[in-house]
């Protein structure tokens, strides 16, 4: 049972495609893992359809004719610019795409594992993996500033040293199991923290992440802290 | 809530995000009463451009959401020429992938605007980025995903352990399998790509799958 969603707020702006690249994944994938999420988009882009469509009404003389029926039809297009005759003249010469797009899930093989995480992930896991002891990362190349975002897998038995981040981290649980202070998580769990939530994640059957940071990681515990370069480099 | 004016079929949109929130769960996703005589013409306009490529009800839907998704393009993209280039992108793609609309998930309203806000997504990452990404249908796909439940898990727990045993498959069988699983390819792909009837393919495709099936079978511990 995932106990794990985003917010509303993060709902309704994926909905709206205010999101960042990485963020709109994160969603996206939660909501292929989460059918009451995936229903509240659903909901939120029906709204976010009308606010879009209904607020210019009144700033834009074209749609004046809103309320016509459908023997307007031709009137109505014989009105249209040439210019956009033309482009619609365009539009109507190019055939109907012949297939649909696939939403099948992806196999993402690593370490011998093999996941089948969401579609959404599909042009992203051309990467190498970065292997670093039971912890292996593949970072996505998003073109975002300072975030980062990646896939983390960790074998059974595995785990992070204690830290804390810099930034917000995102972490979305895709496939296997992991636990921290604060609990258990299963596949869908979609978990923020903070920059100063320490935790240290540990995996019994081993997990795979997609993981979003703000900052590289920087670790807080003892002999760990000489790893520190190593922050950036499993993330 | 009750209190906005009438209860007719616009108001359910003027919620506050609140009381959305809170009923997120059990919203009643399935089309709203076809009393607004608009949203039942836009239907079928949308009915004939899917099955029958009517031209003129593309044009009529064309002549309907142009203002408006240039409109959205203005103040997303703050550029006249690339609000038009969200028009034709946007317009395109309803003409192209009509026969994706399905009436039963929601209005032709609702289907546009997911179009363009993907299409709108990818612009602005092309504006920003300068980068020839196409990631927007990716991150909301215009027909329904299944979510991964249970059963689909398992599932592909099931073929992770079916693909070990791909290596062991005899290669004309082990092409067929690949082809169709892993590329993602039609039979009569891989029936012109191998240049054999796809009636091969089919055998092969079989043959295959069947000893799949036997070394899963065979206890090997």
């Amino acid at each position: 049972m995932i106990k794990h969603h985003p917010d509303q707020d993060l709902l309704f702006a994926h909905a709206k495609g205010e999101l960042s690249l990485s963020m709109a994944i994160a969603i996206s994938a939660h909501c292929a893992l989460c059918e009451a999420c995936k229903t509240a988009v659903a909901q939120y882009t029906q709204e976010a359809a009308d606010l879009a469509f209904n607020q210019h009404e009144i700033d834009d003389t074209t749609a004046d004719n809103i309320d016509i029926s459908a023997n307007d039809i031709s009137l109505m297009q014989s009105a249209l610019p040439d210019e956009l005759q033309t482009m619609l003249a365009q539009i109507l010469c190019q055939p109907e795409l012949a297939t649909a797009p696939s939403n099948e899930p992806i196999l993402v093989s690593v370490k011998n594992q093999h996941y089948s995480v969401p579609s959404v992930f599909r042009q992203h896991l051309d990467r190498p993996w970065q292997q670093l002891g039971k912890v292996s990362r593949m970072r996505f190349t998003l073109n975002e500033m300072n975030t980062r975002a990646s896939l983390l897998h960790i074998e059974a038995l595995g785990e992070i040293p204690q830290h804390t981040h810099k930034g917000n981290e995102l972490t979305l649980l895709l496939a296997g199991e992991f636990s921290d202070i604060n609990g258990n998580y299963v596949p869908g769990d979609f978990i923020m923290l903070d920059g100063h939530t320490k935790h240290a994640p540990k995996t019994l059957k081993g997990c795979l992440c997609y993981i979003v940071l703000d900052a590289p990681l920087h670790f807080t515990k003892g002999l760990s802290k000489l790893l520190n370069p190593i922050g950036e480099l499993i993330y | 809530m009750e209190n906005i004016q009438s209860q007719s079929y616009q108001n359910r949109y003027y919620k506050p995000i609140s009381s959305l929130t809170k009923s997120a769960m059990d919203i009643d996703i399935s089309a709203p009463s076809n009393s607004e005589p608009q949203v039942e013409l836009l239907a079928a306009l949308m009915l004939k451009v899917a099955n029958q490529r009517d031209r003129a009800a593309f044009g009529y839907l064309f002549t309907y959401f142009m203002p408006k998704i240039r409109a959205f393009g203005l103040q997303r993209l703050n550029q006249q020429g690339l609000a038009m280039d969200l028009v034709q992108e946007t317009m395109t793609s309803v003409w192209t992938k009509a026969h994706l609309y399905n009436a039963d998930k929601g209005s032709v309203a609702t289907w546009v605007f997911t179009i363009m806000r993907n299409q709108c997504f990818d612009m602005l990452r092309r504006v920003q980025h300068n980068k020839e990404d196409a990631f927007g249908d990716d991150i909301w796909p215009l027909c329904d995903t299944v979510a991964m439940n249970q059963e689909t898990q398992i599932d592909h727990k099931f073929t992770a352990k079916l693909l070990k045993h791909l290596d062991d498959l005899p290669l004309a069988q082990r092409q067929v399998v690949q082809g169709i699983y892993m590329q993602e390819l039609t039979q009569q792909e891989l029936a012109d790509a191998l240049e054999v009837p796809i009636g091969t393919i089919k055998s092969r495709l079989r043959l295959g799958l069947e000893k799949l099936k036997s070394f899963l079978e065979t206890p090997n511990d």
